[in-house]
């Protein structure tokens, strides 16, 4: 599919789904905002980290930075400005640390943007102490399930969007010369430097909008809570599993797990994790590839 | 790869079959669902305090044929599921709970910030919640109609405090405490009843939760000589607290720990010996009350261990009026919530009336482990046992 063809089928996608809070129960609906918000960090991590083999563990700073940022703004805000608060307080995060560390590789860079979570979390709690007295924020007046629903359908779209448009451009043309060999893109012209902070801030955009977005349902509001690392391992797994060098891959792989995740601990709710667990072995014994790779040996074998 | 197809076209089908299959059947039963920390941080305080006695006390109660609804007696069907430590998780679980399965009842989760999160829900759908491990002004002050907070509040647990030190002439204290809602309200709570009280307050050091070593901090107040530490602490950081104040060999007269020192496992770990003398929060004892021995020796028999001489014992009050406000009011959840509202209760921690969400009739308490047992030691009506002051040197 070309890049217009992939817009245009994730703009159709997009359309079906925005029926979702008229035709699915409260239950379902939250179980689709999950899926949506799962889809949109997975893609997000794999539009910078999939083509340049870095590791990020940010992903939940950026969230927690969103959460906070509805936290701090909704009583004067309206949610949308918010949301979008969150995502550029996200992308100018992401550009000072990358302008930091992003020289760093393998294991150093992923231990470091762990870290940078933990940091942001104490900041944030040290800041509230110190200035505002308080621990905790809490959020009244939150907008209803389907507007959070479509506020983050839109987010998720905007991701997929971003990532089509990443991939088909010398952005991203740029991205895979550097996963392939950093020195030759450098050679070849490439501000390696310049193009690696520009593509992470780009993809913080999306967690730090959905922590801000997501924020509202939990009234409550408090470092421990948001910054929470489960939400960053989990985005970096469903991103590896379904295949982080491919588009459809870490949403396919978002949405099943989400799902299979859901119905393990609603259906066997004292072994879930162990079920949750050899599942995770058998995808990375005979799926090296990602879930991705199931979809492309179909498409060869029908071929 | 034929396989790997094969299993997950299959997986896949089971797992449209299950969330399309329909929510169920509610026939006879009284459906009571909870999601609840199984796995995750949350998963401590709640397999301690809160979970044990709603699956206690609902075979107890199917035991004695059920919860009497008009008259005629229902068993009951407990829902739980494991909500992961992760808060999109518990709103997830009750919107399922309360909007699609439309269960009876619900029981709360563990912990402040889930009990927050679940609120909104609660008023929404109607559901009445009797938490008792969520404790803060700022839960009080939400004025939800549905929510019922059974701990003691902040003030009334460190006033009791404040007073037992000004009988006991402990004039000046250290206060460390933890940077969470919890340690600064009750920081804030202490700090004014001790200004009231003319205690003096030689130090203030706060620290970020999950905080690995204190010992600098504590060897600086040590060099302050104050009477009493006071350390408004989580259970991790009361046990490194305890650890930490002894090994240095710092012993002032009065040690106080917060949350966690009401755990059996608290004195287990660092034995009986050395807690002798510690104080904190707590509520009741076996022999706070027949009830209470019963409640104890049940709990004991059924999970052969101890339940936690603090909030364990809220839990099952909240399932005490609970059962009785079924009992009164039937399944319209509705007249539940004003039943329990306007009337006062008996429970194993002794009478109980709510003023909005707060409990108003449970008097603040300083409990001490003395002998292996967290004897209640203030108010003096109250006491179990007369306090050890002051405390005997780290042993």
């Amino acid at each position: 599919m070309s890049a217009r063809e992939q817009l245009a089928a994730t703009l159709a996608c997009g359309a079906v789904l925005a029926a979702a809070p008229w035709l699915l129960s409260d239950f379902l609906l939250s179980l689709a905002l999950s899926c949506l918000m799962y889809a949109a960090l997975a893609v997000s991590w794999a539009m910078f980290c999939g083509p340049t083999h870095y590791l990020s563990l940010a992903t939940s700073a950026f969230f927690g930075l969103g959460a906070y940022v509805t936290a701090w703004s909704l009583e004067s805000l309206p949610y949308g400005v918010a949301v979008l608060a969150g995502g550029l307080i996200g992308v100018a995060f992401a550009a000072l640390i990358g302008a930091a560390v992003l020289h760093l590789r393998g294991a150093y860079f992923a231990v470091i943007t762990f870290g940078l979570g933990e940091l942001t979390l104490h900041l944030i709690t040290y800041t509230e102490k110190t200035y505002f007295h308080t621990a905790g924020r809490i959020i009244s007046d939150a907008p209803d399930n389907a507007a959070i629903y479509w506020t983050v359908l839109v987010l998720t779209l905007g991701a997929v969007a971003t990532a089509i448009l990443v991939r088909a451009s010398r952005l991203g043309l740029a991205l895979r010369g550097i996963g392939a060999d950093e020195e030759r893109a450098q050679t070849l012209g490439v501000d390696t430097r310049r193009v690696k902070i520009l593509a992470f801030a780009l993809s913080a955009f999306f967690p730090g909008a959905l922590g801000a977005a997501m924020a509202v349902r939990w009234t409550y509001i408090e470092p421990l809570s948001v910054f929470n690392p489960f939400i960053g391992f989990q985005t970096v797994l469903m991103a590896m599993l379904g295949g982080a060098h491919t588009l459809i891959g870490p949403i396919v792989s978002a949405v099943f797990f989400s799902l299979v995740s859901e119905f393990l601990r609603l259906r066997f709710p004292y072994v879930f994790l162990l079920l949750l667990g050899l599942l995770l072995i058998a995808l990375i014994l005979y799926l090296p590839g990602g879930l991705a790779s199931l979809l492309r040996r179909r498409g060869r074998a029908d071929a | 790869m034929k396989l790997g197809t094969r299993i997950g076209t299959a997986l896949l089908g089971a797992l449209l079959g299950a969330l399309a299959a329909p929510a169920l059947a509610q026939d006879k039963p009284i459906t009571i669902g909870y999601a609840i920390a199984r796995t995750g941080p949350w998963s401590i305080g709640a397999q301690v305090t809160q979970e044990p006695n709603y699956i206690m006390w609902a075979e107890q109660v199917n035991a004695a044929g059920g919860l009497s609804v008009g008259g005629k007696k229902r068993k009951i069907e407990l829902i739980g599921v494991d909500d992961r430590s992760n808060m999109e998780t518990v709103v997830r679980s009750y919107e399922k709970l309360m909007a699609s399965d439309k269960v009876d009842l619900v029981l709360p989760p563990w912990g402040t910030g889930a009990n927050f999160a679940v609120m909104p829900l609660a008023q929404k759908h109607g559901y009445p919640m009797l938490s008792p491990t969520a404790t803060g002004r700022k839960l009080v002050a939400m004025k939800n109609p549905y929510f019922f907070a059974l701990l003691q509040q902040p003030d009334r647990m460190m006033d009791a405090l404040a007073e037992f030190m000004v009988a006991r002439k402990v004039r000046t204290a250290a206060v460390i405490h933890v940077d969470e809602l919890f340690g600064l309200e009750q920081f804030t709570a202490l700090e004014a009843s001790m200004k009231a009280k003319g205690i003096q307050i030689l130090e203030v050091k706060s620290y970020p939760i999950g905080v690995k070593d204190l010992a600098p901090v504590l060897k600086a107040i040590q060099a302050k000589n104050p009477d009493a530490l006071i350390a408004l602490s989580y259970p991790p950081d009361t046990f490194l607290t305890t650890g930490q104040t002894k090994a240095i060999g710092f012993n002032p007269a009065l040690f106080y720990a917060a949350v966690g020192t009401a755990f059996p496992f608290y004195r287990d770990k660092m034995t009986a010996a050395t807690v002798e003398g510690v104080m904190g929060l707590g509520t009741w004892n076996p022999k706070t009350s027949a009830a209470a021995k019963g409640y104890f020796d049940r709990h004991v028999a059924r999970w052969k261990k101890e339940p936690d001489r603090w909030a364990s014992a809220h839990a099952w009050a909240g399932l005490q009026i609970l059962q009785k406000a079924v009992e009164k009011a039937g399944l319209d959840r509705k007249k539940i919530r004003d039943y329990i509202a306007a009337n006062e209760f008996d429970t194993i921690i002794g009478k109980i009336r709510f003023r909005g969400s707060e409990n108003v009739s449970t008097p603040g308490v300083v409990s001490q482990w003395q002998n292996g047992e967290f004897e209640v030691v203030w108010p003096p009506n109250l006491a179990t046992s007369p306090a050890l002051h002051p405390k005997p040197r780290w042993n």
